[in-house]
């Protein structure tokens, strides 16, 4: 795993005036399962569509398998297959048919694609809905047919933006199942998401990017050990507003009631905590503790939950 | 230069594939309109505006039917597919795919050509079969048609990658292109104008392609043959090198 499938260095771009990414560094190796964390908002999006094509650059430079994405743009984007995160939809053609045109585009034709898209077809279970137009598939089968259009000409780099968005659990599993597959035999796969689990499930590397910057990157035990902190949940009877200010030297999240705290020892930290609550005359309901997570070293780095 | 064949084939005929998989709205309604206008205002007109140029009445507009047919059917074409893909969310599959900026236009002018080129010609072949119109030189003719189609579905794709909306791009083709088509002297001839209007429709370009059309057809024009040639060549060759700067620029489909 020496070669690099993907480099970025110093990227930049700006919307108006205003910065989403901001000299970003990657380095994603070849056959490697790489996750791109970040909240909504944060520049994984921005990231993908630069080095896909769809959105300019201001600075720096990209490589796939060593060469510029501008400059040599029939090679690199042959390289690599992308799942966009929005949805396309088509009027016009049966979902079998938009698989040979997109195809090819990149140079197939009918005969050499019939094989493996009646594969990706039946792998993905969009067999019996070949003939169906996209608007008449479900979200899930249309996020399946998305796949099956990334995969179409067989890339070596797989490119996913949320790719299990709005997905029901079944499906979710099948495709992790899937992907782990498509990782197995040799395909370098960049995932970008905001379901901690799901990075910290397949990702072999994390990259944690935050307000357009790279904040921490390593693999998800790496960080875990080195940043992450454990977690003590914490369920109040009712929440009091001058809790803001006691525990406002402590990292924490609160839905509701509930508090989540991320701390280094659970051990020392937790009679603190709660002594300070109690003190203050809340009544705590609850106490959970975790061992550390991926979750808990976003909440660290940003000092904001990654759903926010 | 490196061309992918494969990639520009499958756009193309999807282009193509496209608007004649709706043939009902993007052929037929050409047809049906021209046959109103021949009916209506040939044979009501022709009572009081005998000849034009030693040419009866409902023959006269047939080449005009013919350009306006191809124009707007060869302009919407373009327009509508490059502006429905941009808000479907369909266009960043083409630009993610390799295919250069070049390839990407070729296509769908290719599409909006023969779009056009179809609609063009079936409107000759409806005056041929309804009114016995005699075509004075046919290849000339379909080659004239091919050049207008060619220029308006690169001015189509222009408008297309342009607009944010349907509203804005409906805007563009009522308040531009139809004026400028009827202006053109489809249903006249400019000798018929003051010497103002007349002077104004010089500066007209789709004013040339209805007389350039109106010369192969019929062999008469308010405009020199040549010139109407030259005019509407040099226009294609404008407007297409424009659509593929425009796409190159990646102007509103690239962020």
């Amino acid at each position: 795993m020496t070669d690099a499938a993907i480099k970025i260095r110093g990227l930049s771009k700006s919307y108006n005036g205003s910065d989403a990414l901001s000299d970003i560094d990657l380095t994603i190796y070849k056959g490697q399962f790489f996750g791109l964390l970040g909240p909504n908002g944060a520049g994984k999006s921005t990231t993908i569509n630069i080095l896909t094509g769809l959105v300019r650059k201001n600075k720096g430079e990209i490589t796939v398998f060593g060469k510029d994405i501008e400059n040599d743009f029939r090679f690199t984007r042959s390289q690599i297959g992308t799942a966009q995160q929005e949805l396309s939809v088509d009027w016009f053609f049966p979902i079998e048919k938009l698989l040979y045109y997109q195809a090819g585009y990149y140079g197939i034709s009918k005969n050499m694609a019939k094989d493996r898209i009646h594969n990706l077809l039946n792998r993905l279970g969009l067999w019996e809905k070949r003939g169906s137009r996209l608007r008449q598939l479900s979200g899930g089968m249309k996020r399946r047919f998305q796949l099956a259009k990334a995969l179409v000409h067989d890339p070596n780099i797989i490119i996913l933006d949320e790719p299990t968005a709005g997905i029901d659990v079944e499906f979710r599993h099948e495709l992790w199942k899937y992907l782990r597959h498509l990782h197995k035999e040799g395909k370098t796969i960049l995932l970008t998401t905001h379901y901690i689990e799901e990075a910290e499930l397949l990702c072999e590397y994390v990259s944690i990017i935050h307000n357009g910057k790279v904040i921490s990157e390593g693999t998800p035990s790496g960080l875990i050990n080195d940043l992450g902190q454990a977690g003590i949940t914490i369920q109040l009877k009712e929440w009091k507003n001058k809790l803001t200010k006691v525990l406002g030297s402590c990292t924490y999240t609160r839905t509701e009631n509930q508090l989540h705290f991320s701390v280094q020892d659970t051990e020392i930290e937790m009679p603190k905590i709660i002594s300070l609550i109690v003190n203050n005359g809340c009544q705590i309901q609850r106490v959970k503790t975790e061992k550390s997570s991926l979750e808990d070293v976003f909440l660290n780095l940003t000092g904001m939950g990654i759903n926010n | 230069m490196q061309i992918n064949w494969i990639g520009l084939w499958t756009l193309t005929s999807r282009e193509v594939g496209r608007f004649f998989s709706v043939y009902r709205q993007t052929i037929l309604p050409g047809l049906i309109s021209s046959a109103l206008y021949i009916l209506i205002f040939g044979f009501t007109l022709q009572q009081r505006i005998a000849e034009i140029s030693g040419v009866p009445y409902t023959l006269f507009i047939m080449p005009g039917l013919i350009m306006m047919n191809t124009l707007t059917n060869s302009s919407s074409n373009t327009a509508s597919s490059m502006l429905q893909m941009k808000l479907l969310q369909q266009l960043p599959d083409i630009l993610t795919a390799p295919l250069s900026s070049l390839e990407i236009s070729l296509a769908y002018i290719i599409g909006g050509t023969v779009r056009g080129f179809v609609n063009g010609f079936l409107v000759l072949l409806l005056g041929i079969l309804l009114i016995g119109l005699p075509v004075e030189n046919l290849v000339l003719s379909l080659v004239y048609i091919f050049v207008v189609a060619w220029t308006f579905s690169s001015i189509g794709l222009l408008l297309g990658q342009l607009s944010d909306s349907w509203d804005q791009l409906a805007m563009m083709q009522n308040f531009i292109l139809t004026p400028l088509s009827f202006l053109g002297g489809i249903f006249y001839s400019i000798k018929m104008l003051p010497d103002w209007a007349q002077l104004l429709s010089f500066f007209n370009p789709i004013y040339y392609m209805i007389n350039g059309i109106r010369f192969t057809v019929l062999g008469i024009s308010d405009s020199s043959p040549g010139f109407s040639f030259a005019m509407a060549l040099t226009m294609a060759i404008i407007f297409f090198t424009a659509a593929v700067l425009l796409m190159k620029s990646g102007k509103k489909i690239k962020l």
